[in-house]
């Protein structure tokens, strides 16, 4: 038998086993302990392998990253804050920035603002079940795949061949020259970004239908009794209603935003002004640059914990709403 | 009731043993094979290679390992690792690296043999016999330390099987029938017709886009500045400002500019490499040439299955900038390095640098091996291209992939920017030198 076999069969059975034995052990010693303390201590006994784990493979590993963005390439002097001015004043990284700055307008803009129409349309038709399936159907596709696909609706050919890109066989009908999407800079970002924001309105509209189906239709029907207009409801109740899912919905695709990758790597691998911070990291990894992917990492971190932070107290709200 | 205790915590402990012992089974390594006592040869056991090589390259590969399990019964474990980077994650991380494996970038070389990762060829190889029959130009070394073709403190670390020669000019023999030209003026003289344009030019590789450019660069810089220039530029020595490469750059840019390039820098950019000689054997013709390395004769054969070698398509050699540069050419060559010393991979290697093994490489075509004694190519070209490795002066490594691997993405990409718009020359080159600046640590 393949020994990788072994080991999967292996980590199936030992690692249950091992927690099992681990919990049986503890009870057996908590036993021993008054009963009026057991209840107290049982949760921490518990909980304490899932939180080693988090600690070891996610906590250490982070604080080792933070360590290493202030050290050289070679892990053994500390160089103070020179990696943080390299980021900040080399020109690649400025670029990338720039784009996450884009692609967080942007996407995430178009995105909610897409998902929002698309949950208060579909809500009103009969054939709601249909519209919303095309809508949501490129989220399960992965990022890659659904990039490849892009890669070939902006496929260019030269002007004069049969154009076998989507698009531009398309504006070719129409009379137009092909358009380089990927490569000419005033379109290559908005073609990248587009692809996203294919993919994400579904899950923005899944998400924020799922809220509006639970406003009282009592309170629309109140309204509308007192003369108010469509657009009226929609402005002061349905959309207030909506906010606090509008802001988990938004800030989940802001994170997305700040640390895409998949999309622009597949399309144009950031080239033509396209990269955008995340790979920035991948490609300092890549080289065995720690020092600066570690302070590539850092930032990106520094960025997407409040947002972290705000989607959490928006969780715990609901929870007491609840 | 204290007996019950007793006999559970007897339970617990007999399932945590049965946890250790199943835990402790997964980490065993595979056991080794049995090197025989008198030093003969190893029969058994077990050996594991990583290879960047899939599809048909792989397909060779395993024919040419055949013959060797048939007779050692060494088992050997092949796993495709297309990323350099992940053989010095391994080292880095003190992690199992395999017995053989292809070399690491250039810039690794010098301090893993100091590191004894890598296991010099001379621990166990003929050397004489090595040096004699593999084309001189991969082992000769004239210092004591030749990155490019794995030779540090003196001794060898890279046994080279295959050889590929870069910057032919490919044309359709249907088409193009005057005589090759000589010098690049020459070259850029040829008479067009019609709509045709003289050059076609593939850059697109997915996040490797940009590197047949820096090869078509490469091959002016050793030309029209030769041979020292080259290693200097390969060693951030000289500066990419510097007239010699700027002048290389602009070169460049006069066959990939509007005037001379299939569909325009624009159709450059978003062709794959594999498919810019299309245009070659369209009807009517889109260019004239294809500057690429041997390899690109299975593209054609892929997009027009009836073309036949000479009669149909040819190449000759890079044109000349400087007369006193002639003989140098660029070539590319596969290459093993042992990390493990076993009885089982010395095997392999020795096996690996016979012309036995080779000829399985060249038999499938596409190829030239490293052993200059083996001839058996199905393809006259290969002939010509064989005679011209051998009559080089200088096989000089491919300069992109020698540098360090930031330097060398930098310089795909700044093709990429270059090939758009050459306006932006000299602000390219600067960003070329800042990355020259910090990558060479």
């Amino acid at each position: 038998m393949d020994d990788r076999i072994i080991t999967a069969l292996g980590a199936v059975i030992g690692v249950p086993l091992l927690l099992g034995g681990y919990l049986w052990v503890t009870e057996q010693l908590l036993a021993r302990l008054p009963r009026r303390v057991q209840p107290t201590v049982r949760p921490y006994v518990w909980v304490f392998p899932a939180v080693a784990f988090a600690f070891v493979f996610m906590v250490l590993p982070a604080i080792n990253t933070v360590i290493l963005s202030f050290l050289d390439r070679r892990g053994t002097t500390f160089v103070g804050l020179d990696n943080y001015v390299f980021f900040f004043t080399n020109p690649d990284t400025i670029a990338s920035l720039k784009n996450n700055i884009l692609w967080l307008v942007f996407f995430t803009g178009f995105s909610v603002i897409g998902g929002l129409l698309c949950a208060i349309l579909f809500d009103r038709i009969r054939y709601e079940t249909l519209a919303k399936t095309a809508v949501f159907l490129p989220l399960p596709i992965s990022a890659v795949a659904s990039s490849i696909i892009w890669k070939f609706m902006y496929q260019y050919d030269p002007p004069g061949a049969v154009q076998t890109g989507t698009l531009n066989a398309a504006i070719g009908t129409l009379g137009f020259d092909p358009v380089a999407w990927l490569i000419d800079s005033t379109t290559n970002n908005f073609a990248l970004i587009f692809v996203g924001i294919w993919t994400a309105t579904g899950f923005a509209m899944t998400i924020i239908s799922a809220s509006l189906k639970s406003i009282a239709a009592e309170l629309l029907e109140a309204a509308r009794v007192d003369g108010a207009s469509e657009l009226r409801v929609l402005w002061t109740i349905v959309v207030p209603l909506l906010l606090p899912t509008l802001t988990v919905v938004g800030t989940t695709l802001t994170i997305q935003a700040l640390r895409v990758f998949d999309i622009p790597y597949v399309l144009t691998s950031g080239a033509y002004g396209t990269d955008v911070i995340a790979s920035q990291m991948f490609t300092r990894l890549q080289n065995g640059q720690y020092d600066r992917a570690s302070t590539v990492a850092v930032v990106l971190l520094v960025v997407i914990i409040p947002l972290m932070l705000i989607n959490i107290r928006r969780f715990r709200q609901q929870e007491e709403i609840r | 009731m204290i007996d019950s205790t007793a006999k559970g915590r007897w339970h617990v402990i007999a399932l945590c043993l049965a946890a250790l012992l199943i835990v402790s089974a997964c980490s065993q390594t595979p056991a080794g094979g049995t090197p025989s006592a008198s030093g003969g040869a190893t029969t058994g056991g077990t050996i594991t290679l990583w290879t960047a090589w899939g599809g048909n390259e792989l397909k060779t590969f395993r024919d040419v390992l055949k013959p060797f399990t048939d007779k050692t019964k060494i088992d050997v474990r092949i796993t495709t690792v297309r990323d350099v980077a992940q053989l010095a994650i391994n080292v880095e991380a003190g992690t199992t690296l395999p017995d053989i494996a292809g070399p690491p970038t250039p810039d690794k070389i010098k301090d893993w043999a100091a590191k004894s990762v890598m296991k010099p060829l001379e621990s166990f190889l003929d050397m004489t016999a090595y040096t004699r029959d593999t084309y001189s130009a991969l082992t000769t070394c004239a210092s004591s330390d030749c990155i490019g073709i794995g030779v540090a403190g003196g001794k060898h670390y890279q046994l080279f099987v295959k050889t590929q020669v870069k910057g032919l000019f490919w044309y359709n023999a249907k088409v193009f029938k005057g005589d090759p030209p000589k010098t690049w003026d020459d070259l850029l003289k040829v008479p067009v017709s019609g709509n045709q344009k003289r050059f076609c030019v593939g850059l697109e590789s997915g996040d490797a886009s940009g590197w047949p450019a820096t090869d078509m660069i490469e091959n002016i810089v050793m030309r029209q500045s030769g041979a020292d220039v080259y290693q200097k530029w390969i060693d951030g020595k000289q500066k990419w400002t510097s007239p010699e490469i700027k002048q290389a750059f602009q070169s460049f840019g006069q066959t990939v500019s509007a005037d001379n390039v299939f569909g325009g820098p624009t159709t450059v950019l978003s062709t794959n490499f594999g498919r810019a000689g299309k245009p070659l054997f369209a009807n009517p013709p889109g260019c004239l040439f294809l500057e690429q390395a041997t390899f690109i004769t299975n593209f054609f054969l892929e997009d027009y299955k009836d073309l036949k070698s000479v009669s149909d398509f040819n190449f000759f050699p890079h044109p000349s900038f400087n007369s006193a540069n002639a003989g140098n050419i660029e070539g590319f060559a596969d290459s093993f390095v042992m990390y493990n010393d076993t009885p089982q991979a010395r095997e392999l290697m020795k096996y690996l640098a016979t012309a036995d093994a080779q000829k399985i490489f060249v038999a499938a075509g596409g190829t030239l091996a490293a052993n200059k004694t083996v001839t058996n190519f199905p393809d006259p070209i290969f002939k010509n291209a064989n005679d011209m490795v051998a009559a080089a002066k200088n096989v000089l490594v491919d300069a992109s992939d020698a540098m360090p691997a930031d330097m060398n993405k930098a310089f795909w990409r700044a093709t990429l920017e270059f090939t758009k718009d050459q306006s932006k020359i000299d602000s390219i080159l600067q960003g070329l030198d800042q990355v020259q600046a910090s990558s060479y640590k």
